[in-house]
């Protein structure tokens, strides 16, 4: 499984960095983030790095909303009416406009737009397989990865889950970008159906032998392993970490305006405030909260006795810290069979319990990105798993 | 009435009654070129839609382990215009009356059931016949120790029309129908709501207990147990106890994207299976 990097406000710099230290990387693009000129030069650049390949998310997810931003680019509708769009010319034209801006990327394949989807409804299913057949109808020249983008609502309800990898099998995708918004806008979900759901539907399409990208990612999203989904995607804030269609509508707060720098350490998936390191050292068990080597050196010095919040961790660098080990967590999670895989993710559970349990009882806490309360989804998720397509996973592991 | 068929089949002898059930007279007879066969005579009040549907279906499937349809056509009874089979006679008895006769199968012969049993199914498959009924009365057991798979008779072609609209009643048996079938989702009844049937039949035949019938008291609660109850995992003294074991319980899925895509895909599993046991024993 691969880390990708999903685009957000501020990341320009850090794609390049993060893709070139890396030796290569997926950058999935967000033109709300973006000017157009923007988009072409940082997909260039990108490029020209050894291995650095960029998709494009469209992010056509709220289109009667307008937003100002997505509006400035070529390919989004200057008026959009559900009535008349999707039969006539108005989705031809968005169709085409987004292959050209892909082909002008140079992406290595066509993410289709797809509307968020707050009722699962057979108008809904007939947008996606609208987008799809006009794109297959085009002929967009690389893989087409459907967008499933759906509420938390939506994803909670198994009957829906069940219909979307139906809908799945009966108008194939060459690959699926799942963007599924986080229950109560929590960042670590304690929602275990939520959870249960993402990984079956995950699963699911894996099964069906395309490529799963799950977007707008973060640490919890690791268990995506299990499902052995291709490539999760994350960034730096927020609301690149957990799916936020509020962002991608006209009305709603424009930027990030939370300044606080979080530590993320690896070992207990969790984040701290860089005063809760303060807090660690004086009760001293600083040192647990330490990720395994290599580390950034301005993130070592953060363990070397020094009172933490003196060393001015900058924003930017705990943003890589967090990427660069969520990318080693991630490429590092699948293993060769899907029992090993089982294992190695119930391990590391179990580690992050013990590890957050006793920093717990030092008092030292970091909600609300704490994973403590978040391990009881991830581990009913995997039983749920576990019970109904492991059977399938452990024999079809080798050719997913 | 045996006097009456004989007058109307001057061709056949040893005319004997094998079954009787809902529309159905089911004979035993002796061709003069086909040798012993079954003769079944449908009654006219049956919908002719279902009758024409299980013909074409035993036209059709093409299987080693289906009995061939010989010949049809119509005859005229005291109670009607009947639509006839004449079909190859599978001699021994049925998996239930063997079940209950000799208890659960032997390992052996619960692998060569899902073996048999999945490639009847997988050439129903092929030609997109869904059998809708699979259970251990319309499994046959035959004298050389084969399973052979009968009565396409509630079967549906999925290039078909349904003949049952969503929502509508539906004909099923209770604990071997999947959700899908018995709540009549007509759109997502395909090849895998056989792949259930045959699961929890397998399941029974290993085991001489039914995880959804047994001490069930009525069809509504065998449903809700066919919902909300869980398989139990099969575990039989195989060296390929594990994978035999996910194999079935990946049939038993509760949705049908939980089991094998095809009963092509669950058929090369089972001759994995049966392969690597194989192997083993030499």
């Amino acid at each position: 499984m691969e880390l990708y990097l999903q685009f957000g406000y501020g990341m320009m710099e850090h794609s390049r960095v993060l893709v070139q230290d890396w030796g290569g990387g997926n950058v999935i693009l967000s033109p709300r983030d973006l000017s157009p000129v923007q988009l072409a030069n940082l997909a260039g650049d990108l490029q020209a790095l050894p291995e650095g390949e960029v998709l494009l998310d469209p992010q056509f997810y709220l289109p009667h909303s307008n937003h100002s931003k997505l509006a400035r680019h070529a390919y989004w509708p200057n008026g959009y009416s559900t009535g008349t769009f999707y039969s006539g010319p108005p989705l031809r034209t968005l169709i085409s406009e987004l292959i050209s801006i892909n082909n002008t990327l140079g992406t290595r394949a066509f993410i289709l737009p797809g509307l968020y989807a707050t009722d699962f409804t057979e108008q809904w299913l007939s947008t996606q397989r609208a987008f799809l057949e006009e794109s297959r109808r085009q002929g967009a020249e690389r893989p087409l990865y459907q967008t499933i983008a759906i509420s938390s609502d939506v994803c909670r309800n198994n009957e829906n889950i069940g219909r979307l990898i139906g809908f799945a099998e009966s108008y194939p995708a060459d690959g699926y970008y799942i963007v599924c918004e986080h229950p109560r806008e929590a960042y670590l979900v304690t929602d275990s159906t939520w959870m249960s759901n993402l990984l079956d539907l995950a699963a699911g399409l894996k099964l069906l032998g395309t490529h799963v990208i799950i977007g707008y990612a973060n640490q919890q999203t690791l268990i995506a392993a299990l499902a052995k989904v291709d490539a999760i995607a994350s960034g730096t804030w927020m609301n690149v970490r957990a799916f936020a269609p509020g962002k991608f509508d006209d009305n709603s707060d424009e930027e990030i305006r939370a300044p606080t720098t979080w530590y993320y350490c690896a070992p207990g998936l969790s984040e701290y405030k860089i005063p809760t390191l303060d807090t660690a050292l004086r009760v001293g068990v600083l040192n647990d909260l330490s990720c395994p080597a290599p580390v950034l050196p301005e993130v070592g010095r953060l363990f070397s006795g020094v009172q933490p919040s003196t060393l001015g961790l900058s924003q930017p660098t705990s943003f890589r810290h967090y990427l660069d080990h969520l990318r080693r967590q991630t490429t590092g999670m699948v293993q060769n069979t899907f029992d090993d895989t089982v294992e190695a993710y119930e391990t590391m559970l179990d580690n992050v319990e013990n590890l957050v349990t006793n920093l717990r009882a030092h008092r030292i806490r970091g909600n609300p990105r704490d994973f403590s309360e978040a391990v009881a989804a991830n581990r009913e998720a995997l039983a749920a798993l576990y019970a109904t397509r492991g059977g399938i996973l452990r024999r079809r592991w080798g050719n997913l | 009435m045996l006097a009456y068929i004989a007058q109307k089949f001057p061709e056949l002898t040893n005319i004997s009654p094998l079954d009787q059930g809902g529309f159905k007279y089911v004979l035993s007879v002796s061709h003069p070129t086909d040798g012993e066969n079954v003769l079944k005579i449908i009654d006219p009040s049956s919908a002719p839609e279902r009758i024409d549907r299980e013909i074409l279906a035993s036209q059709v499937v093409q299987s080693p382990r289906v009995p061939r349809l010989l010949e049809t056509g119509t005859v005229d009874l005291p109670f009607g215009e009947c639509v006839w089979i004449r079909e190859q006679k599978i001699s021994g008895t049925s998996l239930r009356t063997h079940l209950s006769l000799n208890g659960p199968l032997a390992p052996s012969g619960t692998l060569q059931l899902t073996q048999q049993a999945l490639e009847a199914l997988a050439d129903a498959e092929k030609v997109k016949i869904v059998h809708r009924d699979v259970k251990p009365e319309n499994i046959m057991f035959d004298q050389e120790g084969n399973f052979w798979l009968l009565d396409f008779g509630i079967a549906r072609h999925l290039a078909m029309p349904a003949l049952t609209q969503t929502g509508a009643a539906v004909q099923c048996t209770p604990g071997y129908a999947p959700p899908e079938q018995f709540q009549n989702l007509r759109d997502e009844i395909d090849a895998r709501s056989d792949l259930f049937a045959l699961g929890v039949t397998i399941y029974e035949a290993a085991t001489g207990k039914h995880p959804f019938r047994d001490g069930a008291t009525s069809p509504p609660e065998i449903f809700h147990r066919t919902v909300i109850q869980a398989v139990p995992p099969l575990v039989l003294p195989l060296q390929q106890s594990e994978s035999f074991r996910d194999l079935i319980g990946a049939l038993v899925g509760k949705r049908r994207d939980l089991r094998p895509r095809t009963v092509a895909e669950a058929l090369e599993w089972v001759n994995e299976i049966i392969a690597a046991e194989s192997l083993g024993e030499h």
